[in-house]
């Protein structure tokens, strides 16, 4: 039959999925991932930098200052927040502690929504 | 009603297309494969499968709006229209809504889905307590349509290597079941990275189930059995 391997075609458009909301919790926890990972270098070079001697450590501050780094911040609490909630909870469906889906969507939510609090917190602490 | 259908004849098309559909549904029309089988009057190409249309045979799994589900137990009052239906996703379109299932059931068969008991047949039959058989309770009921598995990203990604939701829970319902003796091989087989662990339990699949079945939390017991197992 020449239609198999040249026809064959498969229905997967994201856009037209549904995701429900632990599918959402589930790609932020990796979207979240990398985005930690990606800022650690950038931690890494801040914290060195702030303790080489004391005009880096001003060097520092003043880039804590700018705009543009105190977003990323911003950005990096989320992440760590969303993170770390999600993990928590991955941990607890694993001993068996909220694994049933009104219970798990519940969780879902609450992770979400509590990264974003943690997130309002942080950006009124550094805005 | 207006309904939108993926359609795809690979014998004449190149690509996949919507197409639209209007109809007035009769009030004897209450579930969606009533409305399919009456479009199929008007237009003889449209291809589903169907069989038992009481949500017992899962042969008319199809993604409804984006979320997969059984066309012939679901209500079309409350449906949002244009009611959008394409074929189970991820899973090679055969033609319009209808899959092709070979990787789904190449999964089923590989958690050898029956009962092994090499000990001597009884007389009469292997008999169950009451509460054994309350085991199987919420795990014999799966009828294979597919749903859950073909909204399951982890079987997204790695259909030939992950068992998916279907086939786990069916794992499960081997090895609780009191008549059989090759639990611990069940276990050990499924002891891997990828046709176990790769569930991240987003559990997409207890979410979709038309039969209300939760396939994340046979998997979850699995994992639990293998770490008791393991002390």
């Amino acid at each position: 039959m020449t239609r198999t391997k040249r026809h064959r075609i498969v229905f997967f458009d994201l856009r037209r999925i549904g995701m429900p909301v632990g599918a959402v919790t589930s790609i932020l926890h990796r979207i979240t991932g990398i985005l930690l990972a990606a800022g650690v270098p950038w931690a890494v070079y801040l914290l060195d930098l702030s303790l080489g001697s004391s005009q880096s450590y001003l060097r520092a501050v003043a880039l804590l200052d700018h705009w543009a780094v105190r977003g990323a911040a911003i950005l990096m609490a989320w992440a760590l927040a969303h993170h770390a909630f999600a993990g928590v909870r991955h941990l607890l469906a694993d001993i068996d502690v909220g694994s049933r889906l009104q219970a798990a969507r519940r969780s879902a939510w609450l992770v979400n929504l509590g990264a974003v609090a943690v997130t309002i917190l942080v950006a009124r602490v550094l805005l | 009603m207006r309904l939108s259908i993926f359609r795809f004849d690979p014998d004449r098309d190149r690509k996949p297309y919507m197409q639209d559909y209007e109809l007035v549904p009769e009030p004897s029309e209450r579930m969606l494969l009533d409305v399919l089988v009456r479009l199929k009057t008007v237009d003889d190409s449209l291809t589903f499968r169907r069989s038992c249309r009481e949500g017992v045979c899962g042969s008319d799994a199809m993604n409804i709006n984006g979320r997969n589900g059984l066309a012939c137990i679901t209500p079309v009052s409350g449906l949002k229209e244009p009611v959008e239906l394409r074929p189970l996703p991820s899973f090679p379109v055969i033609r319009d809504l209808v899959v092709d299932m070979s990787q789904f059931f190449k999964q089923y068969h590989s958690i050898r889905p029956y009962l092994i008991n090499d000990e001597p047949e009884p007389d009469k039959e292997r008999v169950q307590s009451p509460e054994e058989r309350a085991q199987l309770d919420g795990l014999y009921e799966c009828i294979l349509c597919a749903c859950c598995t073909s909204q399951c990203p982890s079987s997204w990604w790695n259909p030939e290597k992950f068992v998916g939701p279907a086939g786990l829970l069916q794992a499960y319902r081997f090895i609780v079941d009191s008549r059989d003796r090759a639990g611990a091989q069940r276990l050990d087989d499924l002891n891997d990275p990828f046709r176990l662990f790769r569930c991240r339990t987003i559990m997409n699949c207890t979410e979709v189930c038309p039969r209300g079945l939760s396939p994340s939390r046979a998997i979850e017991k699995i994992r639990l059995m293998m770490v008791k197992a393991s002390l």
